[in-house]
């Protein structure tokens, strides 16, 4: 396999989303989160020169956002002097039943399903970098946002047929794709 | 095949389209009738119809998002900038 090269100006359009909904389920903000991308971004420039290319440039830039992410946390818990963990139990305003009131809550039940729902989108994002650039990039207007096709028609300037054309080579080809790495 | 009857009876590339259509339920109740009749014959294009259905399902439970455009477009004008200062 040949070395992987940086190409930053196409970051934004490649990974962004990537990195957003990696980013998204972790720190569960938005501003945060585009914050936290915004860094790594910076900071990727930064180190550019260090990269060396044995991993390709997603793989780099998630390593350095896990960074980012966990400086966030360390940040926050020294800030509001959240590192102590407070075992006692008993303080005034809660009383009662120790059993009943630790139960976990309903939605725990789900937590494993979002996690692998949030790998799912991952997995269909990366699956997405195989196809033509364009075509991702429409296939993402149709599919996530819900555009309207008369839209996304005018914007990237095709008619309907064409964009029927590419939505379904793009969906064929995604199948096939998550047909191999997800099941 | 007269012309009534390809009226009714569609191609599997034309059942796909119609398919894809009915993904986004932009697919009107006569294509939709002519699909489900050309999938009453087509094993092949039944098969797809699932695959199809499940990547919508799959889609949606993975409930990806993108970023809005102008964060995008500001993130880029960010790295050209620097970028540009790292060169020089």
């Amino acid at each position: 396999m040949s070395a992987h090269t940086l190409d930053p100006n196409k970051w934004v359009d490649r990974y962004s989303d990537y990195l957003f909904n990696y980013t998204i389920v972790r720190v569960n903000n938005r501003e945060v989160a585009n914050d936290l991308i915004s860094e790594t971004f910076l900071a990727a420039l930064k180190s550019a020169k260090y990269f060396k290319g044995e991993a390709s440039e997603r793989t780099w830039l998630i390593s350095i956002l896990k960074r980012k992410i966990i400086d966030h946390y360390r940040r926050i818990n020294s800030r509001k002097g959240k590192a102590e963990v407070k075992i006692s139990y008993t303080d005034d305003y809660n009383e009662g039943e120790w059993l009943e009131e630790q139960v976990a809550d309903q939605f725990d039940k789900t937590a494993e399903d979002e996690m692998e729902n949030n790998e799912l989108g991952l997995a269909i994002l990366e699956c997405l970098d195989s196809i033509n650039e364009k075509h991702a990039e429409i296939f993402k207007r149709k599919t996530i946002d819900g555009a309207d096709t008369e839209a996304i028609c005018n914007e990237f300037n095709i008619t309907p047929s064409n964009l029927w054309v590419i939505i379904h080579r793009a969906r064929t080809a995604l199948a096939a794709c998550l047909e191999k790495n997800w099941f | 095949m007269s012309i009534k009857s390809k009226f009714f009876f569609i191609d599997c590339s034309e059942a796909a389209a119609c398919c894809n259509k009915a993904q986004y339920e932009e697919a009107n109740n006569f294509e939709k009738a002519r699909l489900m009749l050309h999938l009453l014959f087509c094993k092949t294009c039944r098969k797809f119809s699932t695959k199809n259905s499940k990547l919508t399902g799959l889609l949606k439970k993975s409930k990806i998002e993108t970023c809005p455009e102008d964060t995008k477009h500001q993130w880029r004008e960010q790295i050209k900038k620097e970028f540009a200062e790292e060169r020089t």
